[in-house]
């Protein structure tokens, strides 16, 4: 107990020395302060320009037709509904037309056919360009108002009838997924970041060690279980340590400058019930360390830094499909598919499954309390396991052993 | 005390790499370990400090299994490293405190050592700055910084200069005279012929031959005689095929019986010009080439 002490503290000071690390943790920081504070330096420099931010060179919009009363007709109504463009009626024919629109002088072009139906022209399409529905709802609600006028209906009736509002309200019952999926979507991906590079950083550390030949002296002075668990979880309080600072800083600033932040998105992400806070640390520690145990056996197996790369594609590749499940699973909205059930209770990706699930749909206690136990329990096993690997794999050189050659050697001891 | 490896086996997988190994180390005496590369000593040692048990066999001291809470081990391995990024004092006091010291004693231990090698001035150095001599120093303190009862050291003097080699075995010296077990494993027959009271030397995986130096140099038979002479002609002619010219000048009469050697002794110094004639006694390397060579 007590080597395991000496040897988490001298693992937590080589973080604290590492210029890199500090480095990072600095600059993250720092660049979710100036995030922070966008929004009060945009509006201080709103202030500065004063009210009038009536724009004065409008694109141009041509309507062509050769009814000339429907062309002026839609120009009215475009006037209405398009006023980031200056709408115009075309004089010439439709070859003009086009070349107006290539030589720049107009951006877009309606040239309508009959009331009901139009060719837009635009010289290069963008994605966001949203002209073509707007226009439609337009042209809809012309031919609309004119149809029912033909049969009899006061205008202003038709336009009452056409613009009734429906009142709705909605209540959710479980989880609402819209608000919950920005905050779950942050937290998935930064304990991925997390994960993937504190394990790495474990397995390059042992990996180290063990080509400077410390682990000579190293393996003569502690126990490798004392070993193995010093250095993860150093890693891990180094790493959730850079977490709390990063998001500590968010929250905090978020606090001070809530009234300029009152974008309904960004207070989404804030809003975490404390619950689901809990949550995340609970999956998060034992998430992390699972993975960082099996970096360290990785990195023990490894003679040179440059066989770490290739000895841990495969616990890589496992982690990255824990997450593309989730990430699939979010983006379609069924947090509860088969897939997600499965992966809820598979100790490797039950962190950020079993997560996902509880921030997004609701799952009964039983089941959390299952899956916890499950991943408590083999974290641990795995643990043991990863000492017991470490023993071996630290005495070997040259080319990385098997995986199953290893536990063979591991087992036989028993 | 008394430290005692006895009929210790060690396998890996398949191979057998310790086979039925025992020898016996006393304090206050420095104990050789040799043998080829591959004979198994370095298994041996790790096993002697517990990196990874035997498969049978036990490891004691005064006729007790060892405790290694209370015993405590100083190790030099053959391959040196530390920490090549990290500052001196930092992991030497890391090492140190493995070996259970609180940290204020680690600290103090280290200068201590840090002073007696003359190293202080890289106290608050990275080891990568040093040179390769000096790194080497260094390593030795993590081996004797916790003052330990038993102190092994693989091969202590390759890629020293003489000064710190002198250095070196002035402060194995005082271990020794301190009455701990010092255990060397070395090729440098000549270090280990200075130092050491007994030796045990492996033969793949078995130990060949152990005991007192001198007592084994007394189990060869005396009937060889070192002459050296400065006209060496007469007594090649006088003595035939049983003399021989040694590789240093020296001449080896084999005699027909020990008893003969006071008789041809007289026959030597009266008849010829001789500067020395002494009885032959095998060297170190000698003994090591007879028992160690066999090994495939």
């Amino acid at each position: 107990m007590k080597q395991f002490g000496t040897i988490l503290k001298f693992e937590l000071k080589g973080y604290l020395r590492n210029k890199v690390f500090v480095g990072i943790t600095i600059f993250l920081v720092l660049a979710i302060a100036v995030v922070m504070f966008i929004p009060n330096i945009i509006a201080a420099f709103d202030s500065d320009e004063g009210t009038d931010t009536v724009p004065t060179d409008r694109p141009v919009m041509l309507i062509y037709a050769e009814d000339e009363a429907l062309a002026s007709l839609v120009s009215t109504y475009f006037e209405a509904s398009f006023p980031e463009y200056e709408v115009k009626i075309a004089n010439g024919g439709i070859d003009e037309l086009k070349g107006e629109i290539t030589s720049g002088e107009a951006e877009c072009a309606f040239a309508m056919s009959s009331p009901a139906s139009y060719t837009y022209y635009v010289n290069n399409l963008s994605m966001y360009d949203s002209n073509m529905a707007v226009a439609d709802t337009v042209l809809q609600e012309v031919f609309r108002i004119g149809a029912m006028v033909e049969n009899g209906i006061a205008p202003d009736v038709a336009g009452e009838i056409l613009s009734v509002q429906i009142e709705s309200q909605s209540e959710t019952l479980g989880k609402d997924q819209m608000q919950n999926f920005f905050y779950t979507y942050i937290m998935i991906f930064a304990l991925y970041m997390v994960i993937l590079l504190y394990g790495q950083m474990v397995a390059t550390n042992v990996a180290t060690e063990k080509s400077s030949r410390a682990m000579e002296v190293l393996v003569t002075s502690a126990k490798p279980t004392s070993m193995m668990f010093g250095k993860v979880l150093a890693s891990c309080i180094a790493g959730f340590s850079q977490l709390v600072l990063v998001f500590g800083t968010a929250i905090l600033l978020y606090n001070v400058n809530k009234e300029a932040l009152s974008n309904p998105l960004i207070s989404s992400i804030f809003d975490i019930p404390v619950e689901l806070f809990l949550y995340l640390i609970l999956f998060f520690v034992l998430g992390f360390l699972i993975y960082a145990f099996m970096f360290g056996a990785i990195g023990s197996t490894a003679s040179k830094l440059e066989d770490i790369n290739t000895s841990v594609m495969p616990i890589t590749f496992l982690f990255i499909i824990a997450f593309m499940v989730v990430m699939f699973s979010m983006g379609s909205g069924s947090v509860d598919n088969l897939a997600m059930l499965v992966c809820s209770y598979v100790p490797f990706t039950s962190p950020m499954a079993m997560f996902t699930r509880i921030c997004m749909s609701t799952v009964p206690w039983y089941e959390i309390l299952i899956s916890v136990s499950i991943l408590v329990a083999s974290t641990l096993g795995i643990g043991i396991l990863a000492a017991k690997i470490y023993r071996v794999g630290v005495l070997l050189y040259g080319t990385p052993p098997k995986l199953g050659a290893i536990l063979k050697t591991v087992f036989k001891k028993q | 005390m008394v430290l005692e490896l006895k009929s210790i086996d060690k396998s890996f997988g398949e191979k057998e790499v310790l086979k039925g190994v025992s020898f016996t180390a006393e304090g206050g005496k420095a104990f050789g370990l040799l043998g080829r590369n591959g004979a198994g000593k370095t298994t041996s040692i790790r096993i002697l400090m517990n990196v990874f048990p035997a498969n049978g066999g036990e490891v004691l001291i005064d006729g007790k299994p060892i405790d290694y809470d209370k015993i405590g081990i100083g190790y030099l391995p053959e391959e040196r490293g530390l920490y090549p990024k990290k500052i001196i004092i930092d992991q030497l006091c890391y090492f140190a405190e493995l070996k259970g010291m609180s940290p204020k004693d680690a600290v103090k231990a280290v200068d201590y050592w840090l002073a007696r090698l003359g190293m202080t001035e890289y106290r608050n150095k990275r080891l990568d700055t040093l040179s390769k001599g000096n790194q080497q120093k260094i390593q030795l303190i993590t081996a004797l910084a916790h003052n330990p009862n038993i102190i092994i050291l693989d091969e202590p003097f390759s890629g020293l200069d003489p000064v710190n080699a002198m250095l070196l075995k002035d402060v194995v010296k005082e271990e020794i005279a301190k009455g701990k077990i010092v255990l060397f494993s070395s090729h440098q027959m000549s270090y280990i012929e200075e130092f050491c009271d007994s030796i045990a030397i492996l033969s793949a995986g078995r130990v060949a031959i152990s005991g007192d130096l001198h007592e084994i140099k007394r189990t060869y038979p005396r009937d060889k005689l070192v002459v050296s002479t400065v006209s060496p002609d007469g007594i090649v002619a006088d003595f035939g095929d049983a003399c021989t010219l040694r590789e240093d000048g020296t001449l080896l009469i084999k005699l027909t019986s020990p008893d003969e050697k006071q008789a041809v002794m007289k026959r030597l110094v009266e008849g010829y010009d001789i500067d020395e004639v002494k009885v032959f006694e095998p060297s170190l390397n000698d003994i090591f080439v007879e028992y160690a060579g066999k090994q495939i």
